[in-house]
């Protein structure tokens, strides 16, 4: 009686090993690691920059050292009376090195632009600051304060909030001029006058701002 | 007695349905194929901006990278049988990545988005192990990776 059942279950170990022996011997996933090489990347152009082309032709960003200078000539006549006079640069930028396009006009307006390259979800906007001396200086040392000077900000074509928005230099100030998001581009143009509300002595006042792009 | 008969008459033809459905369906036999012997040639898969500056409008966060790997698939189980190969890339995190690669001619080239699988083979099995050089691009949009991202994928037999 219990021969036939035993028999039926040796039967069924056997048919078991054979379909164990049938399947691979090893089975896997293959597994590929993702890494980010040196994801991060900072442009900040005031005024003059470089890149070896149009961005949306294959342009890369390049270094470029040159200071620029924004200046205002007051008529003897027009000293202090209170109406504001306009600064020119000798900036040449006029076009986005982003696709071309003239995006600001000389010599009435500064470029400023650039952009903040980086990975992740969660990623704060990076910070452009102006290093503002308290004022500028001539020769014999008289000042005007540095928050005589203001500016609007626009760009051809433009529309909506600019990423770096009219403001007036603080005096001695480490003061934030704009914020970029990330992976975006993003560019203004800069409207510089003088308050012209007082009358300093005679000369040629002069100081410079350090602008200045931190990423997060 | 005729009352009852009709009432089982219908749970009949249900139950045949069904037996032909299942039928169908465990034709299609799926097996994950023994790919231990694949060897990468590169230890990770550097991943790059697509392009070193972005949009105007933000985007163009399309980050890629590429490895190569020497692939071999043990499919001594299928051998002097007609059967196809899939490259199966599971859908996993970091999110959506896209794979593309090209070979040198044992395996077809392709492309495959992750949560989809894509022919690599089809045809007879004429040796235990099918190899080739496969040269893998990774992509996905590089808000989702801020840190090293492992990635899986599997080759899949399905036997005619």
């Amino acid at each position: 009686m219990h021969a036939p059942h035993c028999g039926n279950r040796l039967r069924r170990a056997f048919i078991g090993v054979a379909l164990f022996g049938a399947l691979p011997g090893s089975v896997s996933a293959f597994t590929a690691t993702l890494t980010p090489v040196a994801p991060q990347t900072v442009y900040l152009q005031v005024g003059v920059g470089s890149f070896t082309g149009d961005y949306i032709n294959g342009g890369q960003p390049q270094n470029n050292t040159t200071i620029n200078t924004v200046s205002a000539t007051v008529a003897a006549a027009a000293v202090g009376n209170g109406t504001a006079q306009a600064m020119t640069t000798n900036s040449s930028a006029t076009q986005s090195f982003f696709d071309g396009f003239t995006f600001c006009s000389v010599p009435g307006q500064v470029y400023i632009g650039g952009f903040y390259r980086t990975t992740g979800a969660n990623t704060s906007a990076a910070l452009v600051t102006a290093a503002v001396p308290a004022a500028l200086t001539n020769a014999t040392g008289s000042t005007i304060p540095f928050s005589k000077i203001s500016w609007t900000s626009s760009g051809n074509a433009d529309a909506g909030a600019e990423p770096f928005p009219s403001g007036t230099f603080a005096n001695g100030a480490m003061q934030n001029v704009g914020s970029m998001g990330s992976n975006s581009w993003n560019e203004s143009c800069l409207t510089f006058s003088y308050a012209n509300n007082t009358v300093p002595a005679a000369g040629t006042f002069t100081g410079v701002v350090l602008y200045t792009l931190s990423s997060p | 007695m005729a009352a009852s008969r009709s009432c089982l008459e219908p749970a009949f033809f249900l139950v045949c349905a069904f037996s032909i459905i299942w039928a169908s369906a465990a034709q299609a036999k799926t097996t994950t194929i023994d790919d231990s012997g694949t060897q990468a040639l590169e230890p990770s898969v550097s991943m790059r901006w697509q392009t070193s500056t972005p949009s105007r409008k933000g985007g163009a966060n399309l980050m890629i990278g590429t490895t190569t790997l020497r692939v071999r698939l043990n499919v001594t189980p299928w051998l002097h049988r007609a059967c196809r190969i899939y490259l199966d890339f599971p859908a996993q995190r970091p999110g959506a990545i896209t794979t593309s690669w090209v070979t040198q001619g044992r395996f077809m080239p392709g492309q495959v988005h992750s949560g989809n699988r894509v022919l690599i083979y089809s045809g007879p099995i004429a040796t235990p192990f099918l190899e080739d050089v496969m040269k893998f691009q990774f992509s996905l949009d590089g808000s989702l990776i801020s840190r090293a991202t492992p990635v899986t994928f599997h080759f899949e037999m399905d036997e005619d």
